[in-house]
C-alpha cells in the first residue's frame, strides 16, 4: 500500500523529502539486512535512468513510478488489468498516473517474486520448503519425483489409518472437483500474466509455471503430488507436538479437497506462492463427527485464550512490505509458538486483515490447536483454506510486496487506490479552502486598509497580520468545516443540525410538540461519549451550520450554583452583537443574532461549582436559547439531574474506516508519509481519539516525513494513556492474560506494575480467585496427574501469598517499611500468578476479606461486650467466653427458648440476669453461634421471642456497672471554643458549651441499656433547654457583653427549672 | 442461677481443693504483711484468677468481693478517645491492657500512677497498699511491659502488681525478676474429676464415674471447660450415664466437619470450600491458632503414619506465620493446601 501512496505523492512532493525517506528506508532495510535481496533488486534497477537509488526494497517502487510512465509500458500494464478480470478501474482512468501506480504495482510483485525465491536461497535450506530448494537447484523433474515419493510414501501409511474417516471428507472433494473447469481457464490466463508479469526475470517465473500448469492440464495429478508433500511438511514440522495420528491422517482426503479448490480464486505467480504455500494444512475435516469430543476437550482444555505452549521457539520471519495485502485472516484455536494477538499483530503489520470469525471472503484461517468447533464447521463448510503458525510465517516469507498481483491484492489495491483518490480530493478541496480562506483574509485586510487609507488613518494593527495556518495546531487547523467532514456518528451530528434547526419552532409550541424523533420537546441536549471523537467539534459546527453564534463555557470556568443563576440569565434573553455589527471590512451576518449556548465539560463540574448541575439542570427547563451540554460520562451519579431535561445524544468512537481517510488526508496535505496499515494502527493504539491521533502525526512530522508500522507501534505505546486498572481487570490480566506464557513478554516490571494499579486490592483480589483457574502449567496432564499438578501449583502459589503477608506486615505493621512494596507485590501477586496463571474458571470475584474482615470486628466488638458484662461473675477472657461459655450458654438459653417455648423464658432471663447479659447481648449470642449453633438454624417462635422480649422489659435486671462516656475528654471542650475574640469570654463558653453536654447526656441515656428512659418528660425538657440556648447564642452573636449577662441570666432559670438530678446522677455513678 | 462454674467457684484459700501447698505458700504470703509482686502463670482453667481472688480476701478481707465494673477514657497521643474497663473493689482494681489492643501503654501509664499515687483511703484497711490485677499479661506489648517495670519500682510502697500470665515467655525479664513467679499447673485429670464430683453432690446430680474420667481428658485438662462441659452434659441429657456422649462446642464441631471436608477430596475447589468456612471460624472469633491446632489434631489421626511429622511440622511452621503475619487466612489457607499437596503426593506414590 505504502507504494500507492508514495506513487501518488511523487507527483506532488518534492525530491529531497523522497530522498531523504529513501535514507531512512535504507537504515531501516540495514536492521534486516538481506544482502542477496539488495542485489537482486539493484538487479531490477539496472534499465532505471536514476542512479540516485540503487538502494532498498522500496526504491524499486519508486523508481518505476518515474522511469515507466516515458518508456511507454502502459501496454503492459493494460494488458495486465485487461487479463486480471478487474476492469473498473481502467476505464475510470487512465491518467498517467494510474498507469505509475499500476506499473508500481507491476514492479513489487516482481520484485517480491524475486525474493521469495531468495528467501527460500538463504534461510530454508533445512526447512519445510526444502523442496523449494529442490524445485531450484535440481530441477523440475527431480522435485517432482521427489515429492511423489515422498508423498506416496506417507499417503500409503495414511491411508490405512485413515479408512474411518475418510467418508467424511469424500463428499467434499467430490463437489469441488466439480468445480475446476471454469476455473482451469482463468488460470490459463492468469499464466500468462505471470508470463507477462516476469518476463525480466524469466527464470522465476518459469519455476511457477512448472509448479501451476501443469495442475490443470494433468488433472491435477501433479497438484495432488504437491498437497501430499505438504502433508508431509506438516508432519515433518509438528511430529513432536501434540498433533495425534489420527488427526494427521485424516489429512489427505481433506488434501484432496481443497487441491482444486486452490486453484480457483487466484491468477498469476501470487497463486503459485499461495499453492506453494506448504502450509495448507487440513485438519478442518474433523468437525462434525468429533463434534462431541471437541466440546469436551474445549470444556476441558479451556478453549484458546491460554499462551502458547513452545512461545519464542521459531523465528518470526520478516516480510515483504504488506505481502498480505488483500488477504483476509481468521485466528483459531492456540497457537503453537505465537500467541494469537501477536499472530493477529504480524498479519496487520503486512497489511493483512483480520476478523474473528470466518467467511466467504476469508483467504486463511490460522488454525491451532483445540480450535474452536464451530469454527471449523464453518471452515469446513465454506471451504476455506487452513493453514497453521507456520503457513502464516511461510506466507510473510515468501509473499511479494503488496501481495503481488494476486486477485485479493489488486482488490485491495482498487479499493485503496479508490480510497487514495478520495483522501487527495478532500485534500485538494482543503487545499482550495485553506487558498481560499487567506485570499479572503487577504482582500478583507486590503479592504481594510483601503478603508483605513480612504480615512487617512494608518491601517489597524490586526488588519497587517496575516492568519497563519502553519502557527495553528493541527486539530483546529483540521477541524472539520463541513458535516461530512465529521468523522463518524453522522446520525448524531445530524440530529443535533435537526435539533437545532427546529428549535425556534419548538421554542414557539412552548416544546410541546416532540415530534417523529422527539427532538421538538427539549430545549436542551446532552452530547456524551468518550474524549477526543469530536463532540464539541460537531456542536460547533452544527451551531454554525445552523447560523448560531456560540457562547461556550467549559471546565475553565467556575460554574457554582450562583455563576450559573446569575451568569446564564443574562445570556437567556439576549442577542447576538454579532448580528449587527461585524469587525472592519467584514460582511454583517444577519442570522449571527441567534446564540447557541454549549456548555462544555458538564461533568467537570466539581467540588468548586457547587450546586451547579443543579442549577444548570433548572436552566435546562426554562432556557430561551438552545443549550448544548457535553460530558463524558453521562452515568455518573451527578449527571442525573439531566435525565428528563435534556436529550440524550450518545456519541459513540468512530470506526477505523471512519477515521483513515481523514487522517490519510491531513497526511498528504502534511507531506508525511504514513501507511494504511500504520494509520490504522495507530487508530486502533489511540482507542479511535481523533485529536490524539492528529497531536501524534503532529509531533511526528516535526522529525520525520514518514512512519512505518513499528515506529507507529512504539508511539502508541508511548502515548497510551495511561488507565489505572480497576482490581478486577488487574487480577484477570494476572492469572488469566497469558501474561506469565513463555511467549509473553511482558516483564517482570510490568507485571509488578499491573500490582501498583491498585495496591490495595491487587493481592486480596489474587488471593481471592487464585484457586479458581485452570492452570497452564497443568499443560495435557488428565485425572490424578492433573489434580496433583494442580494441588501443588496451589500449594506454591498459597505459599506465596503467605510469604507474601510477611513482608505486607513489614510494611504495615510497626516497621513501616515502605521501600518493601515491590517485594510484596512479587510475592502476593506476580509470583502466585505465575503458578496458577492460566484460564480463569467463572467471574473474577471481588476480594472477600475485607467483609469478613470488618464483620469479624463486628462480633468481636460483641464478644468484648458481653465479655465485660459477664466479667463480675467470671473469670474467664473474651477467647475463654466465646470458646467455651458461649458454646454452653448458647443451649442454656437459645436452644432451650427453641425447645421448651415461652414457659421457660423467666428461667432463661434469671440466667441472663445471673450474669449481667442484656437483651442485646441475647442477640449477639445468636449471631455469634456457629456449625450447628448456626444464626440460620435457629428457629425461635415469634410468640415465644415476644413473650421473652416482653418478660426481660417488664423485670429489673442487675447493673454490673454504668458506661461513663460521659466522661468527655476535655480536649474536646477546647476544641469548640469559637476563635472570636469576644466569644472567648467566660460566659460565652457557658452559652455554647451547655447545650453541648445535654446532647451527650441524652445520647448516653439512649445509648445505655441499663438506664430506662421517662420518654415523656424528655423532649419537652431538652425542647425547652435548646430553645433557650438557641436564644442565647443568638444574642450572643448580636450583643456586646452587657448583653450577654442578661441572656446567661435568661437560660440559668431554665437551667434550674430542668430536672438537673437527672444527668447529674448518672454522670456521678458513672465516674464513681 | 449461674453455671456451674461461677456458682460453685471457691471464694476462699481454704475452699480450693488442688495445689494445696500453693495455696498455703499463698495464704502466708498474704499474711507476712510483705506481698511481693506477684507474677502467677498456668494455663487457662487451671484456678489461676480463682486463687487471686481467694488471696486478696485473705490479704483485705471479705470487702475484696464487693467488686463493680468501672468505665474510664483515655485519651490516646492522637486524640483517640479509649473506653476502658476496669473491675475494681476498694482495694484492688482489675484491669486487661489487652482489652485497648496497641494503646494498652496509655492505659498502664496513665492508671497505674493514678492509683499509685495516692494511698490506700480506707484507713481501717488490713494493707497500706492497694493491688492491681493485670489479666493477660502476656500480651502487653513492649512498651507497655517497659512502662510497668519502673512503676513497679517507684511505686511499691503505695500498689502491689499482681500480674496474670498464661506464660512468661512473652514477658520482658525486668519484669520477671521484679516479680514472684507463681505457677498454677493445670489440675490432673483425678484431680478435675474430684472436682466435677463435688459439684455433682453440690447440685444432687448422679455421679457417673466413666463420665466424669472422661470429659476430664477431653477437657484438656481445663478445669472450666470441663466443668463447661459437665453443665453442657447435662443440660442436654434428662438423663446421664457413662455412655452419655460429649457434645463439643460449635466451633469444635466446624473445625470437625473442615476436616473430614480435608480428608474427602484434595483439589483447588475443595480449598475454596474451605477458605469460606475458614472465614466463618474467624469472623466468630476464634483464634486463627485455636483453628490450626485443632485441624491440624482432627487431621493428624487422619492420615498415613509417614505423614505425621510432616503435617505436624507444616501446622508449627503456620502457627509462626500466623503470629508473624496479619492476614491470618493466607495462612490457614495455605496450610490446608500444603497438607492437601503432601497427602496427594503421597497417594500418588502408593498407586504407582
Amino acid at each position: 500500500m505504502p507504494a500507492d501512496i508514495r506513487s501518488f505523492f511523487g507527483g506532488k512532493t518534492s525530491t529531497p523529502i523522497r530522498e531523504k525517506e529513501t535514507k531512512k528506508e535504507e537504515d531501516s532495510k540495514k536492521k534486516r539486512s538481506k544482502s542477496r535481496k539488495i542485489i537482486d533488486d539493484s538487479d531490477d534497477d539496472e534499465p532505471a535512468p536514476p542512479s540516485k537509488k540503487s538502494t532498498p526494497k522500496k526504491a524499486p517502487i519508486k523508481k518505476p513510478v518515474k522511469k515507466d510512465s516515458p518508456k511507454g509500458e502502459e501496454t503492459s500494464t493494460a494488458d495486465y488489468f485487461a487479463t486480471s478480470s478487474k476492469p473498473k478501474p481502467k476505464p475510470a482512468k487512465l491518467t498517467p498516473t494510474k498507469s505509475k501506480t499500476l506499473e508500481s504495482i507491476e514492479s513489487n510483485s516482481r520484485s517480491s517474486a524475486r525474493k521469495k525465491t531468495t528467501t527460500s536461497y538463504n534461510e530454508n535450506n533445512d526447512d519445510d520448503f526444502a523442496f523449494l530448494d529442490d524445485d531450484e537447484d535440481a530441477g523440475d523433474d527431480i522435485f517432482a519425483a521427489d515429492v511423489k515419493k515422498n508423498g506416496k510414501h506417507k499417503a500409503d501409511g495414511y491411508v490405512e489409518v485413515d479408512s474411518d474417516d475418510e467418508p467424511l471428507p469424500k463428499p467434499k472433494k467430490t463437489t469441488t472437483k466439480s468445480k475446476p473447469t471454469p476455473k482451469k481457464k482463468k488460470e490459463d490466463v492468469d499464466m500468462m500474466d505471470v508470463g507477462d508479469d516476469d518476463f525480466v526475470v524469466p527464470d522465476d517465473s518459469d519455476d511457477m509455471m512448472v509448479l501451476d500448469k501443469p495442475a490443470p492440464k494433468s488433472g491435477s495429478k501433479k497438484r495432488k503430488s504437491v498437497d501430499l508433500d505438504e502433508d508431509d511438511d506438516d508432519d515433518n514440522l509438528k511430529p513432536a507436538t501434540k498433533t495425534s495420528k489420527s488427526k494427521s491422517a485424516k489429512q489427505p482426503p481433506a488434501k484432496k479437497a481443497r487441491a482444486p479448490k486452490k486453484n480457483e480464486p487466484e491468477s498469476s505467480a501470487v497463486q503459485a506462492i499461495l499453492d506453494n504455500i506448504p502450509t495448507v494444512r487440513p485438519p478442518t475435516p474433523p468437525p462434525q463427527d468429533p463434534n462431541h469430543k471437541y466440546d469436551w476437550r474445549k470444556a476441558g482444555a479451556g478453549g484458546n485464550a491460554g499462551a502458547p505452549p513452545a512461545a519464542g521457539s521459531k523465528e518470526i520471519p520478516v516480510g515483504e512490505e504488506n505481502c498480505l495485502a488483500g488477504l483476509t485472516f481468521v485466528f483459531t484455536g492456540l497457537l503453537e509458538t505465537i500467541s494469537r494477538e501477536e499472530g493477529q499483530e504480524l498479519v496487520k503489520r503486512y497489511g493483512g486483515k483480520v476478523t474473528t470469525s470466518p467467511s466467504s471472503k476469508t483467504s486463511f484461517v490460522v488454525l491451532g490447536t483445540d480450535a474452536g468447533p464451530s469454527k471449523l464447521k464453518k471452515i469446513a463448510n465454506m471451504k476455506i483454506k487452513t493453514i497453521n503458525e507456520d503457513g502464516l510465517l511461510a506466507l510473510i516469507r515468501t509473499m511479494p510486496a503488496n501481495g503481488g498481483d494476486g486477485k485479493a491484492a489488486e482488490k485491495n489495491l482498487e479499493k485503496k487506490k479508490a480510497d487514495m483518490d478520495k483522501v487527495k480530493r478532500e485534500a485538494e478541496e482543503m487545499e482550495k479552502e485553506e487558498k481560499g480562506k487567506i485570499a479572503e483574509a487577504e482582500k478583507a485586510a486590503k479592504e481594510a486598509r483601503r478603508i483605513a487609507a480612504e480615512k487617512g488613518i494608518a491601517p489597524p494593527a490586526a488588519a497587517v497580520r496575516k492568519p497563519d495556518l502553519s502557527s495553528q495546531l493541527w486539530t483546529s487547523k483540521y477541524a472539520p468545516t463541513s458535516m461530512n467532514q465529521i468523522c463518524g456518528n453522522k446520525g448524531a451530528v445530524e440530529k443535533i443540525q435537526k435539533w437545532l434547526n427546529g428549535w425556534a419552532k419548538a421554542h414557539k409550541y412552548g416544546f410541546t410538540m416532540r415530534g417523529a424523533e422527539g427532538l421538538g420537546g427539549y430545549r436542551a441536549i446532552i452530547v456524551h461519549g468518550p474524549p477526543g471523537i469530536g463532540k464539541t467539534t460537531a456542536a460547533h459546527l452544527a451551531a454554525k451550520l445552523a447560523g448560531y453564534d456560540v457562547l461556550e463555557s467549559n471546565a475553565s470556568d467556575t460554574r457554582s450554583k450562583k455563576l450559573v443563576e446569575s451568569g446564564l440569565n443574562e445570556v437567556l434573553n439576549n442577542n447576538s452583537l454579532l448580528g449587527y455589527f461585524a469587525g472592519d471590512g467584514k460582511k454583517v451576518d444577519e442570522h449571527k443574532k441567534k446564540i447557541v449556548l454549549i456548555m462544555d465539560e458538564v461533568d467537570g463540574m466539581s467540588a468548586g461549582d457547587r450546586g451547579g448541575v443543579g442549577a444548570l439542570a433548572k436552566v435546562c427547563k426554562k432556557t430561551d436559547i438552545p443549550l448544548i451540554l457535553i460530558c463524558n460520562d453521562r452515568k455518573l451519579q451527578k449527571m442525573k439531574p439531566f435525565n428528563d431535561v435534556a436529550l440524550d445524544i450518545p456519541f459513540r468512537r468512530p470506526t477505523v474506516e471512519q477515521v483513515r481517510s481523514r487522517i490519510a488526508t491531513i497526511c498528504l496535505r502534511e507531506g508525511l508519509k504514513l501507511p494504511i496499515n500504520v494509520i490504522d494502527a495507530l487508530i486502533e493504539g489511540s482507542n479511535k481519539d481523533i485529536r490524539q491521533i492528529i497531536n501524534m502525526i503532529s509531533t511526528a512530522k516535526l522529525d520525520q516525513t514518514a512512519m512505518d508500522f513499528d515506529q507507529g507501534k512504539s508511539m502508541t505505546k508511548a502515548w497510551e494513556k495511561h488507565v489505572v486498572l480497576k482490581p478486577w481487570d488487574i487480577c484477570q490480566k494476572l492469572l488469566g492474560g497469558g501474561m506469565f506464557a513463555p511467549a509473553s513478554k511482558a516483564t517482570l516490571n510490568d507485571k509488578i506494575e499491573l500490582y501498583f494499579n491498585d495496591h490495595e486490592f491487587s493481592y486480596l483480589m489474587i488471593q481471592e480467585n487464585y484457586l479458581k483457574t485452570k492452570p497452564t502449567l497443568i499443560g495435557q496432564m488428565h485425572g490424578r496427574e492433573a489434580n496433583l499438578k494442580a494441588l501443588q501449583l496451589a500449594d506454591q502459589a498459597a505459599e506465596s501469598i503467605s510469604d507474601g503477608d510477611l513482608v505486607d506486615r513489614m510494611i504495615h505493621g510497626s516497621q513501616q517499611q515502605w521501600s518493601l512494596m515491590p517485594t510484596h507485590a512479587v510475592f502476593s501477586a506476580v509470583r502466585p500468578a505465575s503458578y496458577v496463571a492460566g484460564l480463569v474458571q467463572g467471574q473474577v470475584q471481588f476480594t472477600s476479606w475485607l467483609g469478613n474482615n470488618s464483620k469479624m470486628n463486628k462480633l468481636l466488638r460483641y464478644v468484648k461486650e458481653i465479655q465485660s458484662h459477664m466479667r463480675l461473675r467470671s473469670s474467664g477472657d473474651r477467647h475463654e467466653i466465646r470458646q467455651q461459655y458461649l458454646p454452653v450458654l448458647w443451649t442454656q438459653m437459645i436452644k432451650r427458648l427453641e425447645v421448651e417455648g415461652k414457659d421457660c423464658v423467666d428461667e432463661v432471663i434469671d440466667l441472663m440476669d445471673s450474669y449481667f447479659l442484656t437483651r442485646d447481648d441475647f442477640d449477639y449470642m445468636m449471631e455469634l453461634g456457629l456449625g450447628p449453633q448456626d444464626e440460620g438454624r435457629v428457629h425461635l417462635e415469634t410468640q415465644t421471642k415476644s413473650t421473652f422480649t416482653r418478660l426481660y422489659n417488664a423485670r429489673t435486671h442487675p447493673l454490673p456497672f454504668m458506661k461513663a462516656s460521659n466522661v468527655v475528654a476535655p480536649a474536646k471542650q477546647t476544641k469548640e471554643v469559637p476563635d472570636l475574640e469576644e466569644a472567648m469570654e467566660e460566659d460565652d463558653d457557658e452559652a455554647i458549651v451547655e447545650p453541648k453536654e445535654e446532647d451527650d447526656d441524652e445520647v448516653d441515656l439512649k445509648k445505655d441499656k441499663y438506664i430506662k428512659q421517662p420518654k415523656v418528660k424528655k423532649p419537652a425538657a431538652a425542647g425547652g433547654k435548646k430553645a433557650a440556648s438557641k436564644k442565647a447564642s443568638k444574642k450572643k452573636a448580636k450583643d456586646d457583653e452587657e448583653d450577654d449577662e442578661e441572656s446567661e441570666e435568661d437560660v440559668k432559670p431554665k437551667k434550674a427549672a430542668k430536672p438537673r438530678g437527672r444527668p447529674a446522677g448518672a454522670k456521678g455513678t458513672g465516674k464513681k | 442461677m449461674a453455671l456451674l462454674v461461677d456458682k460453685h467457684r471457691p471464694r476462699s484459700l481454704d475452699q480450693l481443693t488442688y495445689h494445696k501447698d500453693l495455696s498455703e505458700r499463698l495464704r502466708s504470703l498474704a499474711q507476712s504483711g510483705d506481698f511481693p509482686h506477684l507474677l502467677v502463670y498456668g494455663p487457662s482453667g487451671a484456678g489461676k484468677k480463682t486463687r487471686i481472688v481467694a488471696t486478696l480476701k485473705e490479704l483485705y478481707g471479705p470487702g475484696v468481693e464487693k467488686i463493680k465494673i468501672d468505665s474510664r477514657v483515655f485519651q490516646t497521643t492522637s486524640n483517640r478517645k479509649l473506653e476502658f474497663n476496669i473491675v475494681a473493689s476498694v482495694y484492688h482494681l482489675e484491669i486487661t491492657p489487652s482489652d485497648v489492643g496497641n494503646y494498652d501503654r496509655v492505659v498502664v501509664q496513665d492508671l497505674l500512677k493514678e492509683v499509685a499515687q495516692t494511698q490506700q483511703v480506707d484507713q481501717s484497711a488490713k494493707q497500706r497498699f492497694k493491688v492491681v490485677v493485670i489479666n493477660e499479661a502476656d500480651h502487653l506489648t513492649r512498651d507497655a511491659q517497659a512502662a510497668l517495670r519502673r512503676t513497679m519500682e517507684k511505686y511499691s510502697p503505695n500498689l502491689r502488681l499482681i500480674l496474670l500470665a498464661n506464660s512468661t515467655a512473652n514477658i520482658i525479664a525486668p519484669i520477671r525478676s521484679r516479680t514472684l513467679l507463681v505457677r498454677v499447673a493445670a489440675p490432673t485429670e483425678v484431680e478435675i474429676c474430684d472436682v466435677l464430683e463435688r459439684s455433682a453432690r453440690k447440685e444432687g446430680w448422679v455421679v457417673a464415674k466413666e463420665l466424669n474420667a472422661r470429659i476430664a481428658k477431653e477437657s484438656g485438662r481445663n478445669l472450666r471447660r470441663a466443668l463447661l462441659m459437665y453443665e453442657a452434659v447435662h443440660a442436654q441429657n434428662e438423663k446421664v450415664t457413662d455412655k452419655t456422649p460429649i457434645p463439643p462446642p460449635d466451633w469444635e464441631a466446624l473445625i470437625g466437619q473442615v476436616a473430614k471436608e480435608i480428608i474427602e477430596e484434595h483439589s483447588p475447589a475443595r480449598i475454596l470450600q474451605v477458605r469460606a468456612k475458614l472465614y466463618d471460624l474467624l469472623t466468630h472469633c476464634i483464634p486463627p491458632t485455636t483453628i490450626l491446632k485443632t485441624l491440624t489434631f482432627k487431621l493428624i489421626p487422619q492420615v498415613d503414619d509417614t505423614l505425621k511429622a510432616d503435617v505436624i511440622k507444616w501446622s508449627a511452621f503456620y502457627e509462626h506465620r500466623i503470629r508473624m503475619g496479619s492476614k491470618v487466612i493466607f495462612h490457614l489457607e495455605a496450610f490446608v493446601a500444603k497438607f492437601m499437596r503432601i497427602v496427594e503426593e503421597h497417594l500418588m506414590e502408593m498407586d504407582f
